[in-house]
């Protein structure tokens, strides 16, 4: 479930925002194990924007076990080309752009919420999951319980990922269908 | 910009490789996409390009093209109901005479589900059919009337706002004659223009007026009007009803010897009035307008970003700012067993 050594997971700015929010920075730590947590420079710049508006964001560019990466070799550069053409408009989605350039080259697992980033990974064979992903990783290997998660997941189910799911019913789904 | 001087030095000399986050912001700066910079344009614009004198200032019209050139080949790349309909455009050999410029604009109304006689409206919408996907951009009065460009499938126009309806209609209209004949990149300055000693710019300013006043049902309303209202006011309703400028009317007037040069000059100078709206009962038309798209453009776009194959930000970059993020459809909720793919 931790994950071999050398695999890496590249967040974006979204999960990492709803992570630390929730205080759960740390369970991100424990969920990726042996994988290397690594944030592009664009998601890092998305951060810093975001910082002063919203502090827990600050909280995240303090985390040093959280590697950064600038994008900058000729592969990298194209990925990064090739997924801006789905998603970025003016300064808009950088930040999933170079977590999908990322996880292409490298063949690391991109942590992604919105739909057209999740399009477009599946589209081009990049693996992904989303914040929900993690923090149900996160139960199943203990670090959290169902009901921690459950307004989080409930939250996320409504808004951004558009799931037909009422305010408890992630939790009742989850314990009904053992996908935790 | 977020890049200092130093750093541009080192990226110039080759001494530091660009970072990703440095190209999103270069191409913010300039306007430009982040593929732009990988990816090669439309080879018509390419060589187009390559024509240019390195020294001469790109002429604004040029950049409107390529925007919107590299907009439809992305979406009809991904789109396959657009890439259909591009697919469609037909080549026509390059009229020797006014008669074949006749007979091709005869055939382009065929092409675009027109009637063979009568007013052609609702032009911008229908040139689609036969595989161009035209645009209107405000350029102003010191720039182009319009462009075109062959891409790899169907073909892109762009209008200058800044003229009026008929001129607007017009230019289209010119541009769809360069399009079926295969031009590979054309900017026209002056459409139309008194005279043009070019005779390929001739035949396709007569293939224009052909297809906006096609000669039997022109002739017969003209002669209507005249007999019951006069010839003033027989102009401002064939101008009207055809949806034409006055200088355009006088032009097909003269070339089918309906009117003497006298005649066609105070058809030329005729301005239609307020009073002539309400007493002749015109409809006003403003096809063309500025912000106006293709339908079938635009409901592509909506196709991608329903599909979630574009994000929002990027289906109102394609649709050019003339649609607000309000205005975008919500995204329908998912299926509750799509809930496997998030938690998993």
């Amino acid at each position: 479930m931790n994950g071999d050594p050398g695999e890496e997971l590249v967040v974006d700015t979204g999960p990492l925002s709803h992570l630390a929010e929730a205080g759960w920075l740390g369970v991100l730590r424990s969920v990726a194990g042996a994988r290397k947590v690594v944030v592009p420079d664009a998601v890092e710049y998305e951060l810093r924007r975001g910082a002063s508006t919203r502090p827990h964001l600050q909280q995240v560019l303090g985390t040093e076990w959280i590697s950064r990466s600038a994008l900058d070799t000729p592969s990298e550069n194209a990925a990064f080309a090739h997924f801006s053409a789905f998603l970025v408009s003016g300064g808009r989605n950088i930040g999933e752009a170079a977590v999908l350039a990322y996880a292409q080259v490298h063949g690391a697992t991109a942590v992604i919420d919105d739909g057209a980033a999740r399009r477009a990974a599946k589209e081009a064979k990049v693996r992904y999951t989303g914040t929900l992903g993690l923090l149900c990783e996160a139960v199943r290997a203990g670090f959290l319980t169902l009901a921690m998660v459950s307004s989080v997941a409930d939250h996320l189910m409504e808004t951004e990922y558009r799931l037909p799911f009422g305010p408890g019913e992630f939790e009742k789904w989850a314990q009904e269908n053992g996908a935790v | 910009m977020g890049l200092d001087r130093s750093s541009l030095a080192k990226i110039e000399t080759g001494a530091r490789r660009v970072t990703a986050l440095e190209l999103a912001q270069v191409a913010e700066a300039l306007d430009e996409r982040i593929e732009w910079f990988v990816e090669e344009a439309p080879p018509a614009i390419v060589s187009h390009r390559n024509v240019t004198d390195p020294g001469e200032p790109s002429p604004r019209i040029d950049r409107e093209v390529e925007l919107r050139a590299r907009a439809v080949e992305f979406v009809s790349r991904h789109d396959p109901m657009l890439r259909k309909a591009l697919d469609r455009l037909p080549v026509f050999s390059v009229p020797a005479d006014k008669e074949e410029a006749e007979q091709l604009a005869h055939e382009a109304r065929m092409l675009l589900g027109a009637e063979a006689e009568g007013p052609l409206k609702e032009l911008g919408a229908r040139v689609v059919r036969a595989g161009l996907v035209p645009f209107v951009a405000d350029l102003g009065t010191e720039s182009a009337d319009a462009a075109s460009v062959l891409l790899e499938a169907g073909a892109v126009a762009v209008v200058n706002g800044g003229l009026r309806v008929g001129r607007r209609r017009l230019s289209l209209a010119h541009e769809l004659g360069h399009v079926l004949m295969a031009d590979e990149y054309t900017v026209d300055w002056r459409i139309d223009g008194a005279s043009t000693p070019d005779l390929r710019e001739q035949l396709i300013d007569r293939f224009a007026r052909a297809l906006l006043l096609p000669e039997s049902s022109f002739r017969d309303a003209w002669d209507r009007w005249l007999a019951d209202k006069g010839a003033r006011a027989a102009a401002v309703m064939a101008a009207s009803c055809f949806r034409v400028d006055m200088s355009t009317l006088a032009r097909r007037l003269l070339e089918l010897e309906m009117v003497e040069g006298t005649q066609a000059a105070q058809v030329r100078t005729t301005r239609t009035t307020r009073a002539d709206i309400v007493e002749h009962d015109l409809v006003v038309s403003d096809e063309l307008g500025s912000g106006w798209l293709p339908r079938d453009y635009e409901a592509a776009v909506l196709r991608l970003f329903r599909s979630e194959r574009v994000s929002g930000a990027r289906a109102l970059e394609l649709l050019f700012g003339t649609w607000d993020a309000a205005d975008l459809p919500e995204l329908p909720q998912r299926n509750a067993s799509a809930i496997w793919d998030f938690v998993s």
